[in-house]
């Protein structure tokens, strides 16, 4: 392969902002499923106030952190390169190696828990299930490959399909549940910490994926316009999504008794939304709510295939791993190997039991966010006049004592998700360095001097060179 | 810091790995000579107790590390690779997680990946870069970095 620009063969396309906010949407929320265990693990009440409270200690900076960072190094690839300009090759290979091995592990989840949800209704065997596994791998990697116009389209229409049955569940849940919804506080018999502790690890899986967008930069039009307006109108539409919905399916709940949240839980005989949907609104309410789940889990399939590619690709491309993964389609402008590559791990993971593999799944994740919050501090002190067309209103001291809440937060969670959790993650962290130095001496790795990248001039435009190289008409 | 200062720094943390687990693993010892079920991934053998993968391991971590003075990129494999090997094995006790045996691999892994840290800073000063010229956008205008 001849040398190639870092973004050369991508094409940008034309997004609009409420497809952008779709993609946020989905990245982070994607409806409210999962959310059934937090409110039988930490109560309907605490529930409900870590709804509210935790997006300003964990989500909320991420958001903010990540619409400064992709408005000043708007790329592809972007938390991989905001990290490589703040911290250097070494910490952005890091953080871009343990970011993609969680999402090989976390997209092949969001197949199975959509196949689970599929089983359990209609109860087909374990060839049907892998049929249908490769197919859904299938149709969204073709989808992926084609593009992001086509995968902005494909998203939307699943959002609608996952939130048109919410909100009806929730007002079936204002209009027939009972109660307030708060009460009672924690389970009976649980301290304030313990059920704090139960619920967190969820609730932060819940809000996480802040960063994800940012990947797709090379290949939108005015990334670090778009992509922060997107970030700062999702940021309030999904805690609201999670608040009404959880406290409407608390309020039905509790037509089953007022201790009937602690039977909330997703799987097996739990009361799920899907089943507190049958409560109130019989077997057809149940079937949309089936196919809310499904369509959800999908969509963050989707979702997450196609941001979790770039940062490889970038890595690629700046002679990090093997350059086949920098390979983009001459026609329509996407890395379509990269792509491949994880699907095709995708379609072959679903198929085996890959339970311990989903243990390093949270670990890997809170190390990059940890990186990506020490460059916003980096960048603020080395860089303090580069052009952010976003910038987080608040000086830089007082931006590192509110991003010290989150990084606190990810150290925290580290240990209370179990031990094999633990023991996963730490041979996973492994991998990152071992994986550097193997690839490194192979590849060689490129000098900071030789990168060029898309930066945005004192008018929040992107520089006439990015938008030259990479600027191919959608 | 220059390429052989960060080798000699690889060297040193992967030689510390390897002490933590042959310490860990003779400690272990005097208090249970075999230290756990002997087996690692369906094999079993009285040379893969937890006494012994802890010093066997340790050894060649501590291998690991004084190649590093020299190559500290296979070094720092070396090492990283051991300790990875040895917190997998942890995994593999069973049908529980064997916590006590977690315990000993702490130091050995916080110093395996310091290993590993230092020996991507020599990798990143020793490897040379590929460093075509490009137009480079960050001269773009505005740019202070």
């Amino acid at each position: 392969m001849t040398e190639m620009l870092r973004n050369e063969g991508l094409k940008r396309v034309r997004m609009r902002l409420i497809t952008a906010v779709i993609f946020v949407f989905t990245l982070t929320c994607s409806g409210s499923f999962g959310m059934e265990d937090v409110v039988s693990s930490s109560g309907p009440g605490m529930t409900l106030l870590m709804i509210l409270i935790l997006p300003l200690v964990w989500s909320v900076p991420m958001a903010f952190v990540a619409s400064e960072l992709g408005s000043m190094v708007p790329e592809a690839g972007g938390l991989y390169r905001w990290i490589r300009r703040g911290m250097g090759e070494y910490w952005s290979f890091q953080a871009g190696w343990w970011w993609t091995l969680s999402l090989y592990v976390d997209s092949a989840v969001y197949v199975a828990l959509a196949l689970d949800y599929m089983q359990n209704q209609w109860g087909f065997g374990g060839a049907e299930r892998a049929a249908i596994g490769i197919g859904i791998v299938a149709v969204f990697t073709f989808i992926n490959i084609r593009g992001l116009e086509l995968t902005g389209w494909s998203l939307t229409i699943i959002q609608v399909g996952v939130m048109v049955p919410l909100l009806i569940f929730t007002v079936y849940g204002i209009l027939k549940g009972t109660g307030s919804g708060f009460g009672p506080m924690l389970p009976e018999g649980e301290s304030f910490l313990t059920s704090l502790n139960l619920g967190l690890a969820i609730m932060m899986w819940m809000y996480s994926g802040w960063e994800s967008m940012s990947t797709l930069a090379g290949e939108i039009e005015n990334p670090q316009k778009v992509i922060p307006k997107a970030l700062m109108i999702g940021t309030p539409l999904v805690i609201a999504t999670y608040f009404v919905t959880v406290w409407a399916s608390i309020r039905i709940a509790n037509l089953g008794g007022p201790d009937n949240y602690l039977n909330m839980w997703t799987g097996g005989g739990g009361e799920d939304f899907v089943e507190l949907a049958k409560v109130v609104g019989g077997a057809f309410m149940g079937y949309l709510m089936l196919m809310s789940a499904i369509l959800s889990n999908i969509g963050l399939y989707a979702g997450y295939l196609a941001t979790g590619v770039r940062p490889q690709f970038q890595m690629s491309r700046d002679r990090l791993l093997p350059r086949f993964l920098g390979k983009t389609h001459k026609s329509w402008g996407t890395p379509w190997a990269a792509i491949l590559l994880m699907a095709f791990v995708n379609a072959v993971l679903i198929n085996f039991e890959f339970d311990a593999l989903i243990t390093i799944d949270v670990f890997l994740l809170m190390f990059p966010y940890v990186l990506i919050f020490l460059t916003v501090m980096i960048m603020r002190v080395r860089e303090p006049n580069t052009p952010r067309s976003f910038r987080v209103p608040m000086p830089t001291w007082a931006l590192g004592v509110w991003v010290a809440f989150p990084i606190a937060i990810a150290i925290i969670a580290l240990f209370v998700n179990g031990m094999d959790w633990m023991i996963g993650g730490l041979a996973g962290i492994l991998t990152g360095p071992i994986a550097y130095l193997i690839f490194k001496n192979i590849y060689k790795g490129t000098t900071d001097e030789a990168l060029e990248g898309s930066t945005i001039t004192p008018t929040g435009e992107l520089t006439e060179f990015g938008a030259a190289v990479e600027g191919g008409q959608a | 810091m220059k390429g052989q200062n960060y080798a000699n720094l690889t060297a040193i943390a992967g030689i510390v790995a390897g002490a933590f687990a042959i310490g860990g693993g003779l400690y272990a010892r005097s208090i249970e000579p075999i230290f756990g079920i002997p087996q690692f991934f369906g094999l079993y053998s009285q040379y893969l107790s937890g006494v012994h993968v802890l010093v066997g391991l340790g050894i060649i971590m501590v291998i690991g590390g004084l190649l590093s003075f020299k190559w500290p990129s296979v070094g720092g494999i070396i090492v990283c690779t051991a300790a990875m090997i040895g917190l997998i094995y942890t995994y593999n006790r069973g049908q529980y997680r064997w916590t006590p045996y977690l315990y000993y691999w702490w130091g050995p892994w916080l110093f395996a990946w310091i290993t590993g840290i230092f020996a991507g800073y020599a990798a990143y000063k020793n490897v040379p870069q590929s460093g075509e010229k490009l137009a480079d956008a960050r001269h773009a205008e505005g740019h202070s970095g």
